[in-house]
């Protein structure tokens, strides 16, 4: 039975990651049809800026947190200046900038990849292709036990900040004008541009939250898991990001909430009854769900306009 | 009596001019040959994995075989030749390493290959040179079937890398051998998408049926190398409450298992493979992985002239210590060259030139920072193994030393 409560907690823990990441990527989506794929390697900068920080600056990890986020906000600018905007510009179609954002998250990894001692970068990362963790004492690592279930307050900080978020930027989306004005540009830039809206704008201040949001999850994740490299990002979350969204709802705020804690619940209770034999269970749900409801759980359905 | 000593003065006599000649023949001919080949070239290459996953290996492999190449040159090259080692990256991607690895050898008309880092990577690469007659020396493959019972002739084929196959069972050997009480029970942990890690758990199930160990498996728990949280998988194996956990698969995986274990109250053993034996990993691991045990190559701690004399340069050069695919890189890089000054290479008939440098490789005898070095053979390693465990803070202490069989 303790096993069990550990396994189903082990499920809502790495499920509140799944869905803080899969919140970034939703955004964007929900306003542009783009799928950026840079959003995994923001997700890993903001480990590695927060991880600098405190590792090799001295930095207190409080003030870390924030300072990683910013970063990942200004590396959102620059997805947007770079990866898409040329592109939106230019009438490209969607899938243009899908690779834009490959090409500018492959450049991302290399330059962490190479970056080591003596290396134009080693004042940002010195470890090349190494996992790193962040040094004792110096972030918090405490461990409740409680009934003999492991507890470590690291993880239940998570998960509270991932319910916190998800509320404020329901809200927001919902009840404010910024909120109102991305609905719009999602539902037609054009229409929204006549009624004064202005898009590039939206855009921009969506791409900086949505990538604020993904070095958040990244430094979460490299303090929950123990683990910092420059492939976080590619290796683990990407791919069960994206699974998340499609579960969830493409687009969906509350869709992708709820499809983060669905993925990570999944894993945990396949390990449980089917043991550890029996892999992807998650995307063999995934897959299930697009079958019956290609839209996800919280998804609007919608017919091809012709 | 005057006859038997005039005989014997004669006999001793003889002995001696007999040595002197040889000695002043061997040190002519050695003084003739160590500059006999001045103005040649001879051209090596280096498959490594110094950018994607094996990253965590390569470039320590690549500063390695540069500090040997520089070494061999200022010390008069390889009887007075010029050596020159062209290092390229695989992206620890088995087509690129199976590219470069054609282009190094048709191309670039090397002799001799070093790699690639990855076992993965080698079951591409190797077939090609075994096929192209060309000498590789796998210095950090240490799966199954990289030499001896290969898919393919593999006569071409050499590695101077411990293979999952000895470490492990001579690691678990020698635990229960001094284990009070004895362990009873285990878990193994390990990645079922990576060639290496797979190895090494076969080499742990077959380990622990001998009955001289008689540990009961009480659960094999299989994830991907790409799962994010391996506390899910971890707990499932503490619930089993066994006497050892082994762990076999690299990089940063180790140090997340045995981290999620200690906090989730498991005070028994770790025991593992090569994939334990790297400071990033033993740093990564910290106090949670105190006592780990594995068996290596190599130790850093041996105070043997040319293991401490490979430490001090390497340290000297790059300012940090080396590990173990650093030691196993520069002892392949002295391997070559030491088989290439046996040879008598004619550095003008490039086929006929890896014919000889195969075989006198074969022959192989020399010290390096692994000890005393030679092939099996099957080409495989015969060498000291050396078990150790982590101390806590990064570091490794040398638990003892096995003689090989």
């Amino acid at each position: 039975m303790r096993n069990t409560i550990q396994q189903l907690l082990n499920g809502i823990f790495i499920g509140s990651i799944y869905a803080l990441f899969g919140l970034g990527y939703t955004l964007v989506f929900g306003l542009l049809d783009v799928l950026n794929l840079a959003h995994s390697e923001v997700f890993m900068l903001g480990a590695v800026v927060t991880y600098s920080l405190v590792a090799l600056h001295h930095v207190p990890f409080l003030l870390a947190v924030p300072l990683g986020i910013v970063a990942g906000g200004l590396l959102g600018l620059v997805i947007e200046f770079v990866a898409l905007r040329p592109l939106r510009r230019r009438g490209a179609p969607p899938i243009a900038a899908l690779i834009s954002t490959i090409g500018l998250a492959l450049i991302l990894v290399a330059l962490i990849e190479q970056a080591k001692r003596g290396s134009a970068l080693a004042w940002l990362w010195r470890d090349g292709a190494n996992d790193v963790q962040f040094p004792a004492g110096k972030v918090p690592d405490r461990i409740w036990h409680l009934a003999g279930l492991t507890l470590p307050v690291d993880k239940l900080a998570i998960v509270v900040i991932t319910v916190a978020l998800m509320a404020v930027l329901a809200y927001v989306m919902a009840k404010t004008p910024a909120g109102r004005a991305v609905r719009a540009v999602a539902e037609n830039p054009r229409a929204a541009q006549l009624l004064g809206v202005n898009v590039d704008r939206v855009i921009t201040i969506t791409l900086v939250v949505s990538s604020a949001l993904a070095a958040l999850a990244g430094i979460l994740f490299a303090l929950a898991l123990n683990d910092i490299s420059p492939y976080i990002g590619r290796d683990q979350v990407e791919l069960r990001g994206l699974a998340v969204i499609v579960l969830g709802g493409m687009g969906s705020i509350p869709g992708t909430f709820i499809g983060g804690f669905t993925l990570g619940l999944l894993e945990s209770v396949t390990i449980l009854t089917l043991g550890t034999d029996v892999r992807a269970v998650g995307f063999v749900a995934l897959f299930v769900m697009l079958i019956l409801r290609p839209s996800g759980l919280l998804g609007r359905q919608t017919s091809e306009r012709v | 009596m005057r006859t038997t000593s005039r005989i014997r003065w004669w006999g001793t006599a003889g002995i001696a001019v007999a040595v002197i000649s040889v000695a002043a023949c061997g040190s002519s001919s050695k003084t003739s040959s160590s500059n006999s080949n001045k103005g040649k070239t001879l051209k090596l290459g280096a498959v490594f994995s110094l950018t994607g996953a094996g990253g965590v290996y390569g470039p320590q492999q690549q500063q390695a075989v540069k500090l040997a190449e520089e070494t061999t040159n200022a010390s008069g090259g390889v009887d007075g030749a010029n050596l020159s080692i062209q290092v390229v990256d695989d992206a620890s991607n088995q087509t690129q390493a199976a590219q470069q690895t054609q282009t190094l050898i048709q191309q670039n008309q090397v002799t001799a290959l070093l790699g690639p880092t990855l076992s993965n990577s080698a079951v591409a690469a190797h077939p090609i040179a075994d096929n192209l007659k060309t000498p590789m020396l796998a210095v950090s493959t240490t799966g199954l079937n990289i030499v001896g019972t290969c898919p393919y002739p593999c006569t071409y084929i050499f590695r101077d890398s411990l293979g999952e196959a000895t470490a492990i069972p001579t690691n678990i050997k020698t635990y229960v051998a001094s284990a009070n009480p004895k362990p009873k029970t285990g878990v193994l942990l390990y990645p079922n998408d990576d060639k290496f890690s797979v190895d090494g758990a076969t080499a742990v199930k077959q380990t622990v049926t001998d009955p001289a160990v008689g540990i009961q498996l009480l659960d094999t728990i299989q994830f991907s190398k790409s799962d994010a949280d391996l506390t899910q998988f971890v707990n499932q194996g503490v619930s089993k409450h066994p006497d050892v956990i082994f762990i076999t698969s690299l990089g940063g995986i180790p140090a997340k298992i045995m981290t999620a274990a200690r906090q989730q109250g498991f005070t028994g053993q770790f025991l593992g493979g090569n994939g334990f034996n790297s400071a990033a990993v033993s740093k990564q691991a910290a106090n949670f992985g105190k006592g780990a045990q594995s068996a290596s190559a190599w130790y850093l701690g041996n105070d043997f002239a040319s293991n401490a004399e490979f430490v001090k340069a390497f340290k000297a050069k790059y300012g940090t210590d080396p590990d173990q695919f650093a030691a196993q890189a520069y002892t392949g890089v002295l391997i070559l060259v030491d088989a290439a000054k046996r040879a008598k290479l004619t550095y003008t008939d490039l086929p006929g030139d890896r014919q000889k440098l195969r075989t006198a490789m074969e022959s192989t005898n020399i010290q390096t920072p692994l000890g005393p070095f030679q092939f099996t053979s099957t080409h495989d390693v015969h060498q000291t193994i050396w078990v150790i465990a982590m101390d806590g803070q990064g570091g490794f202490t040398l638990v003892t030393s096995v003689k090989p069989s």
